[in-house]
């Protein structure tokens, strides 16, 4: 239902209720008034006509034809007196009464004396009409302004939707991909927090597409790479002149396929942890647990590499948190370790619980990572120059993607002893329990 | 033909250089910005394969640095940057091709040899010089219309002294053209090709600047003296 006739029908009902009620009122309170106005002007006129001596019937009262009338009668019961001969009033008690007579109903006030009885009479419709006159003269007008009323309603509704219909029509003429703001200058009150919430939904759309299209811009490009090398790997396979050429060729392209799943994996993973994704309930979590199940996951890759992967220092910590992405950071960490560790190195996961938070350390043998390098190392797709590893960019800025969901804080540093890596993840302080 | 290769993907730079190898061309190969004007200021290339997107020298200020230096080495800009705007600033800053990843193998060897040949100042595919044809496409010569059968470095010899016929290279620079880096190579090399050369061709074919090294002459009044060795 439009608030324009919402509020049509409440305020004309409301104007015509008021109306009623007042005319009723006034009906009400001049019937009242009218009745004591008419009954005191039948009593005096009894009263004055006490005295008089009733002679000749119509040498009285000649304009009283219609709605006075006066009955007089002697002590016997016989009529004296009768100023209209059609209407004949039954003799009653003492005092005021309604008789009808005639089908209409008669005001009758019966003044009783010793030497005769006077009746004076009015019909009530008399008193009746007046106050219904007088009502109606409170009602007419507010019926006639109902029109009117109805009138300004529309308009002033109109004056005060047209913001919204500005709104509607602006956003019914842009461009579907649009998502610049409303225009909220000049709005009235009531409607701007609506276009700034709008604005605010707009601008946060906005942004989420901006990230999504740079990201979608950056797989796109980044797939080139392990494309390219698939091309040229698929034409050294064709153009292979002997066993021993078709053989390596063979293996590069092997090599070259699992570099092209492993990135399209990794962005899979990207995507399930973006924002938006809607991700399982965070919940306590032994991070010791974890970190064992991840060593053991990865033991036969750092085995191919001669490299010693296992847990170091653990103390029992409790972290909140979603498994399946603490299980990605954990195992990313590992995995980048392996990869850019030396063959005879070693990889060390350690889990410590410092001021009530828990602590997970990867600390490996391999280069480490030049300070400078350190923040652009969690950017999605930069690889760090010169390390000779194929990679796809995107496993650190998996982990750190992980950890602000966490709120989680990662530093990297340099082990004491190897300059290797070490990355720490210091989890916010658990609740007990 | 040496050809200079700049390229940090390990895998695209790996197959990159096996595929030019089989056409025969010399393929160094460098990973960043840095070791590839290294390499340009030591070594003469026909040709540079460049990537854009290079760890520690972008390859947009390689190849400016290389043509403020007046060095005139053709440039292929090889990369999956495909905004033309890209590749209008590639070839205005003085690359003489552009081509975006992934691309064809026989693709890359067929632009490089055109480069090439602009390089040197022909529009035909072969290079003659005399009774003697040079199809680098085809890696086949020919003297007087027959086809004479040379291997890859006696090709490869051929065509450096061919690059500017008549001039004279020394035998470390023939060496530099036809031996990439780490390629054993034996102190006479050279002299086996050039022997082995002459055989085929005839000896009027390469002749001994005294002093200086050798230089490819004029056959057409020689009598060939190639018929003993087709085999």
């Amino acid at each position: 239902m439009s608030i324009r006739r919402k509020l049509l029908v409440a305020l004309l009902s409301a104007l015509l209720l008021i109306g009623l009620a007042a005319s009723g009122a006034t009906w009400f309170a001049v019937h009242k008034e009218a009745d004591d106005v008419f009954d005191y002007q039948l009593q005096q006129m009894a009263l004055s006509l006490r005295d008089q001596t009733m002679q000749n019937q119509a040498e009285f009262f000649p304009g009283f034809d219609y709605d006075f009338i006066v009955q007089v009668w002697d002590p016997a019961g016989a009529l004296v007196y009768l100023s209209n001969q059609s209407i004949l009033l039954p003799q009653g008690d003492n005092g005021f009464g309604t008789v009808p007579v005639n089908g209409r109903d008669w005001r009758v006030f019966t003044l009783s004396q010793a030497d005769k009885t006077i009746q004076v009479a009015a019909p009530v419709s008399l008193r009746r009409d007046r106050a219904v006159s007088m009502a109606l003269r409170i009602l007419v007008p507010i019926v006639a302004a109902i029109p009117l009323f109805a009138l300004l309603v529309f308009l002033i509704v109109g004056e005060g939707l047209k913001p919204l219909e500005e709104i509607a029509a602006a956003i019914r003429r842009r461009a579907p991909t649009s998502l610049e703001p409303l225009p909220d200058g000049g709005l009235p009150e009531e409607v701007r927090p609506m276009v700034s919430e709008l604005n605010g939904l707009l601008e946060r759309l906005r942004e989420a597409i901006e990230t999504q299209k740079r990201f979608t811009a950056d797989a796109a490009h980044e797939l080139r790479s392990p494309l390219t090398a698939l091309q040229l790997q698929i034409q050294l396979v064709e153009r292979a002149r002997s066993r021993e050429e078709l053989r390596d060729a063979l293996e590069q392209l092997k090599a070259g396929a699992r570099r092209a799943s492993r990135l399209v994996e990794q962005m899979l993973t990207m995507a399930r942890l973006a924002p938006e994704a809607t991700l399982e309930e965070p919940a306590a979590l032994d991070l010791d647990r974890l970190a064992a199940s991840v060593v053991a996951e990865f033991e036969p890759l750092a085995e191919a590499k001669a490299i010693e992967l296992r847990l170091g220092r653990v103390e029992p910590a409790r972290a909140i948190g979603q498994e399946q992405a603490l299980h990605t950071l954990a195992g990313n960490l590992v995995d980048n370790a392996i990869r850019y560790t030396p063959p005879g190195g070693r990889v060390i996961v350690e889990i410590r619980s410092e001021e009530g938070g828990a602590v997970l350390d990867v600390k490996d043998t391999g280069p480490g990572i030049p300070a400078e390098a350190r923040q652009r190392v969690f950017d999605r797709f930069y690889r760090l120059p010169g390390s000779g590893v194929e990679g796809s960019g995107l496993g650190l800025a998996i982990v750190k993607q992980i950890a602000d969901a966490h709120r989680a804080e990662i530093t990297l540093g340099e082990t004491e002893i190897d300059r290797g890596l070490e990355v720490t993840v210091r989890f916010p302080k658990a609740p007990a329990g | 033909m040496r050809l200079l290769l700049v390229e940090d993907d390990v895998m695209i730079g790996a197959g990159i250089r096996m595929g030019l190898r089989q056409e025969d061309f010399v393929v160094d190969w460098v990973q960043d910005g840095r070791a590839a004007e290294l390499a340009l200021a030591a070594e003469a290339y026909a040709a540079v394969l460049l990537d854009l997107g290079l760890p520690r020298k972008d390859g947009f200020a390689v190849l400016e640095g290389l043509r403020r230096r007046k060095n005139r080495v053709p440039v292929l800009i090889i990369t999956a940057r495909d905004a033309v705007a890209d590749r209008v600033k590639g070839l205005n800053e003085g690359a003489d091709d552009y081509l975006v990843k992934p691309f064809d193998l026989n693709e890359l060897a067929a632009r490089i040899r055109a480069v090439l040949r602009r390089q040197a100042g022909r529009a035909e595919p072969r290079v003659t010089f005399g009774r003697l044809t040079l199809d680098p496409a085809a890696r086949r010569v020919t003297q007087a219309g027959r086809e004479i059968p040379v291997s890859a470095r006696e090709f490869a010899l051929l065509e450096a002294l061919l690059h500017r016929p008549g001039a004279a290279l020394s035998r470390a620079q023939l060496e530099e053209r036809i031996y990439g880096w780490g390629e054993e190579v034996a102190s006479n090399s050279v002299e086996v090709h050039v022997h082995n050369l002459r055989k085929k061709l005839g000896d009027a074919t390469i002749r001994t600047v005294r002093g200086v090294g050798y230089a490819i002459a004029n056959d057409s009044d020689a009598p060939c003296q190639s018929a003993g060795n087709s085999s």
